[in-house]
């Protein structure tokens, strides 16, 4: 888990597009505690980009160190390929917006967003001018002379964003900027977000711990847990496709189980999961050899059940058969939750409702395409 | 309990909140009474005079030494509250708070009179080894440095005002939130421009609190400006002399009202604009907000 790990540019917005941010070998230690460990990041311009990971993972270390709020231990970071490693925040392209709402209390709104443009020297008439453009851009026309603490939380989040978009820097940090606002307005924020980029164009490097907000927003998510970059990729595959465990067991409804491989046919493995059922699942190219422990995964909503009417097509190695436990309804959603004689069940999501739910503790049979099972060896 | 559910509840508490500031007043107002009586303390016969407010200027002994204490009170301030304020800055940044804490209030945990004692033996030790030093090189102009004098007695009252003047920052600082700093060098402010811009305005009422403290503490102390001051006097030396040798002098009534009557207005001024501006800023915010949608 130590060795270097390169993102490479993704291909899709490389073609045309420099490195708007490149990190190069970064490790930060707080005295005896390694906040990051010998990260390799290339970020494209005008890319949205999601540092994703859990709480104390390293990814706010990660932002800062980019916006030059914390100085690395060792590495560098490059922005448009100069090294800044040396500059303090003001003197960096960088802009950002905070998770708390760092606004200036003493400051009304328009205040607050031509607080940078007066740093630079602006006259009056523009800093009004690019102010209240930057205001319009938010959609708070007409909130200028307001206080800080007049506005709501969602309205305080899109001051701080005119803030550090009439700048117009290349890069906007963004530290978990949706964190303190309740879940509908989150949802808004998100898509407002998205769109906003998409129409300014700049880069935006957004941290968060909630992997439906990265979702929403990211072109690439990499995702980063005790200090190091585990995976990375376009929203879509880390979703559908992760490669290592964590990241399989930290986004979506994974059900995570671990056996002992017994075989292997082509690129076919078996693995016994411990229960008395054995497993297929492809090895993508990951090299196994028989008698390895390894991690497999699938995502809830590629699970059926079988309630052994003969109506589905569950088939050998691509099926586990266990006692129903419970239904969760989620509203658009029902989580099926079967216990498989593992030390956690396991989980078939539907949207549609069960007209007949099994009895608790009737036999059922969870099933899924071939395919479906992911393997993991790291 | 709601205080506004018994109105006796509420105005016994108000009575009796006013009884302890009457009590702790009370030997002020006294003073300040005196003050006004033409036959001066003690005198059967009550006349009310503006004289010895008129005579005070031309006490020289006491005008010399309110110069003296005035000026050691600025230098003070202008030296003792910028440090109390690196030292909150610096306090809120380390995670060794306890130990800064320790080192910026030890001075309040010696006697007055110790630490008087402790400064006086160290300057005249140190002025010695100046000496020492300048009979070595041949030369005499470290001989004086530090005599008791002006300097030492400020070094003196810097000591005892630090700790003062450093919690009563860290109380308004407490409530500044950092993220604003990093808001305003993320703005392209340089650090000096992001504490003078949005730090300072928040701490602001903190600072001046400390500076209006300090000056207080020096016409307050007497004990270490005594015995570090060397051949000048200051206005607490002199009364207390004045006191004990002859008994207070008319004049001296009317300067130690004269200085109380500015002392209370001043502080009174700063709770009034304080009062007056929440009221304002209060009443602004309620007319200008209309219901605030959760957009």
């Amino acid at each position: 888990m130590n060795q270097m790990k390169e993102i490479p540019v993704d291909p899709s917005t490389s073609t045309h597009s420099p490195a708007a941010v490149e990190v190069r070998g970064l490790t930060k230690h707080y005295g005896s505690v390694v906040a990051l460990r010998d990260v390799n990041l290339t970020i494209t311009a005008g890319e949205y980009f999601v540092l994703l990971g859990p709480s104390g993972g390293g990814k706010t270390t990660l932002l800062r160190t980019i916006g030059g709020f914390h100085k690395p231990t060792r590495g560098s970071v490059l922005l448009h390929g100069k090294d800044v490693g040396h500059l303090p925040p003001d003197k960096r392209p960088t802009s950002m917006v905070f998770q708390s709402y760092a606004l200036f209390p003493h400051m009304n709104v328009l205040q607050n967003v031509g607080y940078g443009l007066k740093i630079a020297g602006l006259p009056k008439s523009q800093i009004l001018e690019k102010g209240t453009a930057a205001l319009d851009l938010v959609g708070l026309t007409g909130y200028a002379d307001r206080k800080p603490h007049e506005l709501s939380g969602g309205q305080q989040q899109r001051v701080q964003l005119a803030r550090a978009m009439v700048l117009e820097r290349d890069v906007l940090l963004l530290d978990e900027p949706l964190a303190a606002l309740d879940a509908q307005l989150r949802k808004d924020m998100c898509l407002e977000l998205k769109h906003l980029q998409e129409k300014v164009g700049i880069t935006f490097i957004h941290v968060t711990h909630n992997q439906e907000e990265a979702m929403t927003v990211a072109d690439r998510i990499a995702l980063i847990a005790d200090g190091e970059l585990i995976e990375h990729g376009r929203a879509r595959d880390i979703y559908r496709a992760p490669e290592r465990k964590f990241t399989a067991s930290f986004v979506g409804e994974n059900n995570m189980l671990s056996g002992k491989v017994t075989g292997k046919s082509g690129s076919e493995v078996m693995v016994d999961i411990g229960t008395g059922e054995t497993l297929k699942v492809d090895s993508r190219g990951q090299p196994v050899s028989v008698g390895d422990t390894v991690s497999l995964s699938i995502r809830s909503e590629l699970t059926r059940m079988d309630l052994g009417n003969g109506k589905t097509d569950a088939k050998p190695g691509h099926s586990v058969s266990g006692t129903y436990d419970e239904a969760v309804y989620l509203g658009l959603t029902t989580s099926h939750l079967v216990n498989v004689g593992l030390d956690h069940d396991m989980v078939s999501r539907v949207v549609d409702d069960l007209d007949d739910l099994p009895q608790p503790g009737s036999d059922v049979r969870l099933y899924w395409t071939p395919g479906a099972l992911r393997l993991h060896i790291h | 309990m709601n205080d506004y559910e018994n109105i006796w509840v509420h105005r016994a508490k108000w009575a009796y909140l006013l009884l302890i500031v009457v009590t702790l007043m009370s030997p002020v107002f006294y003073v300040m009474y005196i003050s006004f009586n033409l036959n001066g303390f003690g005198a059967a016969e009550y006349v009310f005079t503006w004289k010895w407010y008129g005579q005070i200027f031309s006490d020289r002994l006491l005008m010399q030494a309110l110069r003296w204490t005035m000026t050691l009170a600025a230098m003070t301030t202008l030296i003792a509250v910028p440090m109390a304020l690196l030292a909150a800055k610096f306090y809120k940044a380390t995670d060794s708070k306890l130990l800064v804490v320790f080192l910026m209030l030890a001075p309040l945990f010696v006697a007055p009179d110790i630490l008087g004692s402790a400064l006086l033996v160290f300057f005249k030790n140190l002025n010695g080894s100046f000496q020492w030093l300048g009979d070595i090189l041949g030369v005499s102009f470290m001989d004086s440095w530090f005599r008791l004098s002006f300097l030492t007695a400020l070094i003196g009252l810097i000591i005892y005002t630090i700790p003062y003047s450093f919690i009563v920052i860290l109380i308004t600082m407490g409530r500044y939130r950092t993220e604003q700093t990093e808001a305003a060098r993320a703005c392209g402010a340089s650090g000096w421009r992001a504490f003078w811009d949005i730090e300072f305005p928040q701490i602001r009422a903190g600072v001046f609190s400390a500076c209006s403290f300090t000056v207080i503490l020096c016409f307050n102390e007497y004990t270490r400006t005594s015995l570090l001051k060397g051949g000048f006097d200051t206005f607490t030396t002199v009364l207390v002399s004045q006191m004990l040798n002859e008994g207070m002098s008319e004049q001296s009534y009317a300067m130690s009202s004269f200085v109380s009557f500015l002392a209370i207005a001043l502080i009174g001024s700063i709770i009034l604009y304080t009062l007056i501006r929440a009221e304002t800023i209060s009443r602004e915010a309620r007319a200008k907000a209309e219901p605030v949608m959760s957009t």
